[in-house]
């Protein structure tokens, strides 16, 4: 009988093969992911009522995370519990870790292969709250270790719910003046007050520095095309389109999925922006009917199978659209009401009210 | 192609011209003409029916079905019977309205007829803004109503604009002496906006359910039961309000609720499903019809078919689907049991389709409560209203006459 101890051990084993530079074994997360799913249906109820659909084990809705507490560990043993944003509770999943060792190597790994290949630290510029400030976001918890394992020094530029414009301005000056690279961190709408903030300002950050930005908008700016905040931001801090880059995360996820441009900017061939997937994550656009794997560029809604979800469930339904791109993947956002709904009641009003 | 300010100014001062003329016309004459121009309208649709296929996303047999039922409702006779309806009602002459302005929604293509039928036939103009998703069927009436008669031709018009333009929609409105929209309550919050002090009649959100008692559940009458339920859930793909999201199904020691959706499901939306078959799905509705039934199979059970979904479920909480042939069967004990959990639907509540032997005290229930204002319909016919069928509780010439 397979134990938690044994799955972590062989997830870890996974991760670090790829930190060392060998090659990942496809069939060998495959098998994980079945074992995974297996050891996780009979510790979870809400999964183990799932039925399986073709030959992969099913996947369990994003939602879900929302009305139900998903874990196989019992409440006492949570160690920390991420709830995504939102105003009311069945708006936020719930995310309950009883141990965030693996969502600590995967989050290393993957950002040390795709943000950080070619420096130990750096600077750092943050535009999100400090962990303290939001420790129930896991994305902030995410930069906090960030700021840990990459940062020379570290300015969290969000404070108290607003954008501190001095500071941020403050840091990318002494950036420019000193010559060193910084990495320029946040969320998309922290982006944008950074925009509709900044006015005139204008910088021009030193060679090596880059930007990620990440999540949604959800109300809390003005929603910016992707493409036009791309250029808007590279024309604010003057760093080239490549070395911008989105980083996919939810809170249902222990690992993160990164644009490729940047990782092909340093040790090339450029290739089209696309997310990557860590090699311990299946990340698969699926057909909405029958929920197998769509051909080719197909658009289907985004499963992820994060084998670092061990405490949870491993194997996840998003909401997203997306289609695969050579290597990688797409995802094209949620299309929620592109379809005419007309006068039926939207879903997610009626939810929202219950 | 969308039609601006001016064009739209311009339309509206012709329908109105065009309305002097036709009020001089008799309720006689212009039943007769709308039966005709119902019966032109039939022959475009068919003719038309790849077209309007690709406009509405649904299946050509579903086309034809949603074209032949709605258009089957235009009948002299029930338009000269609505007509005494409204006299009898209003107690006194008719005084309509100069003009009255229609935003249509996309997701029922046949709404139109009903909406632009009967305020003809009241001798009311109609200056129409067709859903910028769907504008092929409202084109095939305006032709139809032109082949029809003139003077009925010419008192409506059509035009094209996106939602959300202030200076279109102002001109849309301002020659009117009613607005009536039906959509999102987005679009009709926007539309009460712009519409300022002229009567705005809307048509926002709203759902409806389905109640099955026992007696529709015993071997002499399951089969009705399943083939009209089934027929209420695929017509227009679910994506109406008049379409039932959730049934409630009086479970007796013969037949459990599980029983019933397996049989729902086997001998009902099965095989609709090759008469009537759904069309393609959007990979948006997909998405979120992936999260209802994983939802439904943690929170209940989930019978799936190729393009078809059954989830078993306590009444509470309610999760609504997507429609595109979703469905939610509750199970309860009576009927007492159903109308209490319709309560939490409120005044979003459009339509109660109930089976024989229960609609008559579905309907007594629904009109002595005081917070529901859904009105009753025969399981089968949720989607085939008649003329007369009222609208989001008030009778159907509503706003068509001044006070």
């Amino acid at each position: 009988m397979t134990t938690r101890a044994e799955l972590k051990a062989r997830i870890e084993t996974l991760i670090a093969t790829f930190e060392a530079g060998q090659l990942v074994d496809a069939a060998a997360r495959d098998g994980l992911i079945e074992d995974l799913a297996a050891w996780q249906a009979k510790r979870i109820p809400e999964y183990g009522r799932l039925q399986r659909h073709g030959a992969w084990p099913p996947a369990l809705p994003t939602d879900v995370f929302r009305f139900r507490r998903i874990a196989a560990h019992p409440e006492e043993e949570d160690l920390r519990v991420f709830r995504s944003s939102g105003t009311t509770s069945s708006e936020r999943s719930v995310h309950a870790y009883c141990d965030l060792g693996l969502y600590d190597v995967a989050a290393r790994v993957a950002a040390r292969h795709m943000l950080f290949p070619d420096v130990d630290k750096m600077r750092l510029v943050i535009l999100a709250p400090h962990e303290d400030e939001a420790p129930d976001a896991s994305l902030e918890y995410m930069l906090a270790r960030f700021a840990e394992w990459f940062g020379t020094e570290c300015a969290w530029v969000w404070r108290r719910g607003a954008l501190d414009l001095e500071l941020l301005t403050e840091r990318l000056r002494h950036a420019e003046a000193s010559g060193e690279p910084v990495a320029v961190l946040g969320t998309s709408f922290a982006f944008v007050h950074a925009e509709d903030g900044l006015g005139e300002q204008r910088f021009d950050l030193p060679p090596g520095s880059r930007v990620m930005q990440t999540g949604g908008y959800k109300g809390r700016s003005r929603e910016v095309d992707p493409e036009v905040l791309l250029a808007a931001i590279g024309a604010r801090y003057r760093v080239a389109a490549p070395r911008i880059i989105n980083e996919f995360g939810a809170t249902e996820l222990s690992s993160q999925m990164y644009e490729t441009t940047l990782r092909e900017d340093i040790d090339g061939p450029p290739g089209p922006r696309r997310l990557w997937a860590p090699p311990w994550v299946r990340a698969t656009p699926v057909d909405p009917d029958t929920l197998q794997p769509v051909e080719g560029k197909t658009v289907g809604i985004l499963r992820i199978d994060d084998t670092a979800n061990l405490d949870s469930v491993c194997c996840i339904q998003t909401a997203d659209l997306a289609q695969r791109l050579g290597d990688g993947i797409i995802v094209l956002g949620r299309v929620l009401g592109a379809t005419p709904r007309g006068c039926s009641l939207a879903a997610d009003q009626a939810l929202g009210a219950q | 192609m969308t039609d601006d300010a001016s064009v739209i100014r311009a339309r509206a001062a012709s329908v109105l011209e065009a309305g002097t003329v036709l009020s001089s016309s008799t309720i006689e004459e212009r039943a007769h003409w709308l039966a005709e121009a119902a019966t032109a309208l039939a022959q475009k649709a068919h003719e038309g029916r790849a077209a309007l296929s690709e406009a509405t996303g649904l299946s050509i047999p579903m086309i034809e079905w949603a074209t032949r039922t709605t258009v089957g409702t235009v009948a002299e006779d029930a338009m000269l019977a609505l007509t005494q309806d409204a006299r009898k009602a209003i107690d006194r002459a008719p005084d309509p309205i100069a003009m009255l302005s229609v935003i249509l929604a996309g997701n029922v293509f046949t709404a139109s007829v009903r909406g632009i039928v009967v305020p003809l036939l009241f001798g009311v103009p109609v200056l129409v803004k067709a859903s910028s998703r769907e504008t092929v069927f409202p084109a095939m009436l305006r032709d139809a109503l032109r082949s029809a008669d003139s003077r009925l031709g010419a008192a409506m018009s059509l035009v094209e604009f996106p939602g959300g333009d202030i200076e279109r929609e102002a001109a849309l409105v301002e020659s009117a002496e009613a607005v009536s929209v039906y959509g999102s309550d987005e679009t009709v919050a926007a539309m009460a906006a712009c519409v300022e002090d002229i009567p705005l009649v809307a048509h926002g959100h709203g759902v409806s359910v389905a109640y099955c008692g026992s007696a529709a559940l015993d071997d002499a009458h399951i089969g009705r039961t399943i083939d009209d339920l089934s027929l209420d859930i695929c017509a227009y793909d679910q994506r109406g309000c008049l379409s039932p999201q959730l049934v409630y199904v009086e479970e007796t020691p013969y037949r459990s609720a599980t029983d019933f959706a397996e049989r729902l499901a086997e001998k009902g939306l099965g095989p609709m499903s090759r008469t009537l078959p759904r069309g393609p799905l959007p990979v948006s509705v997909g998405a979120a019809q992936a999260q209802w039934r994983g939802i439904a199979e943690v929170e209940g059970a989930l019978l799936r078919g190729d393009t078809f979904a059954v989830s078993i479920r306590e009444a509470q909480p309610i999760r609504w689907s997507p429609g595109f042939r979703n469905v939610t069967l509750v199970p309860v004990s009576a009927l007492d049991e159903a109308l209490r959990a319709m309560q939490a639907i409120g005044s979003n509540l459009k339509c109660v389709g109930a089976d024989p032997a229960s609609i008559s005290e579905v309907q007594a229930r629904l009109a002595h409560g005081s917070t529901l204002s859904a009105y009753a319909c025969a399981l089968g016919a949720m989607q085939t209203p008649p003329l007369d069928a009222p609208a989001d509780g008030r009778p159907i010439w509503h706003g068509l006459f001044r006070t």
